[in-house]
């Protein structure tokens, strides 16, 4: 009876202790604002060192790594590393390391809209000081300053003089319109109705094809900014910021004219069984031959012009006598979605490490690095390489991206973007599968993202 | 002799020389069997503790606060709130939903085809080793292998089993991208995977069961049929019947297959509770309502199982 009283007794106090050290916790963790970084280079050592950055699978995150061989050459101490997880996995990636306060990479590379987020979480490091100090923010467009790297970003994507800045652009990007030249002619078409028209043409006089091939998954963001680049097409908002309203803004006539002009005019003209295409079917529908207009990110498009998985031709130029490039065509508006990504530094890393990021960051804005990276296939973000021939001669697509600059528009950068990305691809994705109807999908889209909203505001 | 018989006989048993223990043992005197027994088990019992049971009140604890692992705001206590927002929640509901059709679905075939399998197999004397390994090579592989293998099989366009189905004149079938067709898939692929598991429990079941009972089944001119109703199926059921409950816990947690083959869409029709969780745990991090939801299904499944044990106990008892 003794033995068992003392057994009961020790596992009490056990699990006490457990209870006590469960409930208690670090719960804090690093707190505090978010570590300003200065006079980061001077702290720059001599130790060798792998530099990593952290990215998602595709032909950038290794241009990035080859452009890294660049950095080596005035840094010998030290290699850079890219690091990349399947697309879908990235944002998790990212912030589970950030939730244990301790990463295995030094830059991590976010996407626009995650900034808020890694921002709130004091995740990152504030460059506001050191690149007042180190970056001549001047030969950017100020888009670019505020969409990759301010936060609270400015609801026109000006930068406020007083924002604070915790990132630099690293890849510019924008959506570009592909079409088959040889079957729809060499001119682009003026509007975007007239591009769906054209497309419509071509899928009927064409036997086997399908007019149009876009991103419809209700994965990532996939849905989502096709939903955006319509709804802005077509004059619509995604919400009100001042007063953190998005019901009654998204869903308003023109958001809904959006949603039906996706559903019942772009879905019929894509390929059977589509709903759940993202960048890489988009890329081997068009290279195979099997639509006639599609709408890509041009940093993803390197794979079209390449002749060993294309059925266009058997060379570059033989692929190039079939495919156009040109902006998206403007409708009510000329917006087109901002895409590519911020250099950022993780605040979970040794201030050698630190330095070290905040040194490639310096090195990566000059224009020769900046050159280099077009040349590998990056999309810049200084103004004079985005006009220079080592940019706009490296791929036929490029001039897209240097004409598109003046129209481009970003989603919200909040730190409710992953919840509310959830929502809004899973209801895009329902209306253009057919499992929710067009009107009410968008309603519900905009009442769960209010809902939301509304929660982290209370 | 004389005076070894006047003496009066010894009243109590000379004392015994006093034992004692060799110097190491004496060493070691304090460690009783209960003390050795508790050093034995312990580094088991640390592992438990500290992989499973200090997590589980860990989850419990941030299960009754609004923290999120992501923030840097300390866990505050808000009750059962987050219980409430689970159990009101309609989406919960669509996705519970979702995960009873996909566990009756996907075990029920698992079921039906793996005791078919394993009957046949049981009914063959030559090859049946190799029969028995070759149908078990789906269950040997990677979940996530297997769903992207059969993301690629059915896909539309530039899918195997398509263009299958078009060269003999059906045409494409959008098999993940069409709101029942794709739930249908989840179910048959999970089947393709786990019916070797059915098949080899069940396997094992008809071995066991005495050949003399078929014997003198044959004696009275027994039918295929009644032998099959009266004496396999009742003696095998029971077995089967806990391979069903693994399976059933198993399919109510399924998240890699939807990931991987349909992300949960069309428009989400194809999430399951787990990738439910999934994404309220790693979309936003609401760490407090994840524990929550997560305690919750595993509340479900106990009850389930212990409801499932006894009649199964009942079963065995008649």
């Amino acid at each position: 009876m003794k033995g068992r009283l003392q057994v009961s007794a020790a596992i009490a106090v056990a699990a006490a202790a457990l209870t006590v050290a469960a409930c208690g916790g670090d719960d804090g963790g690093g707190g505090g604002d978010t570590t300003a970084a200065k006079d980061a280079t001077s702290k720059l050592s001599d130790k060798p060192m792998e530099l990593t950055f952290l990215w998602f699978e595709w032909p950038p995150a290794q241009a990035l790594e080859e452009l890294g061989k660049e950095y080596t050459k005035t840094r010998p101490n030290v290699t850079v590393k890219v690091n990349t997880v399947p697309n879908p996995q990235w944002h998790d990636a990212i912030f589970t390391q950030f939730a244990a306060r301790k990463t295995n990479f030094d830059l991590p590379i976010l996407d626009s809209q995650n900034i808020g987020e890694a921002v709130e979480n004091g995740s990152i490091l504030d460059l506001t000081d050191f690149v007042k100090e180190n970056i001549d923010t001047s030969v950017y467009d100020p888009y670019f300053l505020a969409a990759y790297g301010q936060y609270p970003q400015n609801t026109t994507g000006q930068p406020e003089p007083d924002a604070k800045t915790y990132g630099l652009p690293l890849l510019g990007d924008t959506w570009s319109l592909i079409w088959r030249k040889d079957l729809m002619g060499e001119e682009p078409p003026a509007t975007f109705e007239d591009m769906l028209a054209a497309a419509k043409k071509c899928q009927d006089e064409n036997k086997g094809m399908s007019g149009l091939a876009f991103h419809q998954a209700g994965t990532g963001d996939a849905a989502a900014v096709t939903y955006n680049v319509v709804n802005a097409l077509y004059g619509g908002e995604l919400w009100d910021q001042k007063e953190r309203k998005i019901e009654g803004i998204i869903n308003n006539e023109a958001g809904h004219k959006a949603m039906d002009v996706l559903v019942n005019k772009m879905v019929p003209l894509a390929p059977k069984g589509s709903s759940n295409w993202f960048i890489d079917e988009v890329n081997a529908a068009i290279s195979q031959g099997k639509v006639c207009v599609g709408m890509q990110w041009i940093a993803a498009m390197g794979g079209l012009l390449d002749p060993a998985s294309s059925e266009l031709g058997e060379t570059r130029e033989e692929i190039l006598e079939k495919l156009a490039f040109a902006p998206i065509p403007p409708q009510e508006t000329d917006k087109v979605p901002l895409g590519g990504m911020g250099l950022h530094v993780s605040r979970y890393i040794p201030e050698e490490k630190q330095a070290e990021a905040l040194n490639f960051i310096k090195w990566f804005q000059t224009p020769e690095a900046q050159k280099k990276w077009a040349q590998l296939g990056g999309v810049p973000a200084r103004n004079d390489v985005l006009s220079s021939p080592e940019f706009l001669e490296t791929q036929p697509y490029n001039e897209v991206f240097t004409e598109s600059v003046p129209r481009l528009k970003d989603f919200w950068n909040l730190p409710e973007y992953a919840k509310l990305l959830n929502v809004h691809s899973t209801q895009v994705n329902a209306a253009i599968s057919g499992t929710q109807d067009p009107k009410a999908a968008l309603d519900k889209l905009a009442a769960d993202e209010q809902a939301i909203l509304d929660e982290s505001g209370e | 002799m004389a005076d070894t018989l006047q003496k009066t006989p010894p009243t109590a048993a000379p004392a015994a020389a006093k034992l004692e223990a060799p110097p190491a043992a004496a060493r070691f005197r304090f460690l009783t069997d209960r003390w050795l027994a508790g050093l034995f088990i312990s580094p088991a019992l640390a592992l438990l503790v500290f992989l499973s049971i200090w997590p589980l009140i860990r989850l419990i604890w941030l299960s009754f606060t609004d923290y999120s692992v992501t923030r840097d705001v300390p866990a505050s206590f808000i009750g059962f709130e987050n219980y409430a927002d689970v159990l009101t929640s309609p989406v919960v509901r669509e996705r519970a939903l979702t995960t009873m059709i996909f566990v009756v679905g996907a075990v029920g075939l698992q079921t039906v085809l793996g005791f078919a399998i394993a009957f046949l197999i049981s009914r063959r004397i030559k090859g049946r080793g190799a029969l028995t390994t070759l149908f078990l090579i789906p269950m040997m592989l990677s979940p996530v292998v297997v769903g992207l293998f059969w993301k690629f099989m059915l896909d539309v366009q530039f899918g195997v089993v398509n263009s299958f189905l078009d060269s003999l004149g059906f045409g494409r079938v959008e098999w993940l991208t069409q709101q029942r067709l794709a739930l249908l898939s989840l179910i048959v692929v999970d089947t393709w995977q786990w019916t070797p598991f059915i098949m080899l429990i069940a396997l094992a079941g008809l071995t066991a069961v005495p050949k003399y009972l078929y014997e003198a089944a044959e004696i009275d001119r027994a039918s295929e049929w009644f032998k099959f109703r009266r004496i396999t199926f009742p003696l095998v059921w029971p077995l089967l019947l806990i391979a069903v409950m693994f399976r059933a816990i198993e399919a109510f947690r399924l998240f890699d297959l939807v990931y991987i083959l349909t992300g949960g869409g069309p428009g989400g029709t194809t999430e399951t509770l787990s990738f439910n969780v999934y994404k309220v745990a790693f979309f936003g991090f609401d760490t407090g309502r994840a524990s929550a939801y997560g305690i919750l299904m595993v509340i479900v499944v106990i009850i389930a199982t212990n409801i499932y044990l006894r009649y199964l106990n009942r079963l065995q008892e008649r």
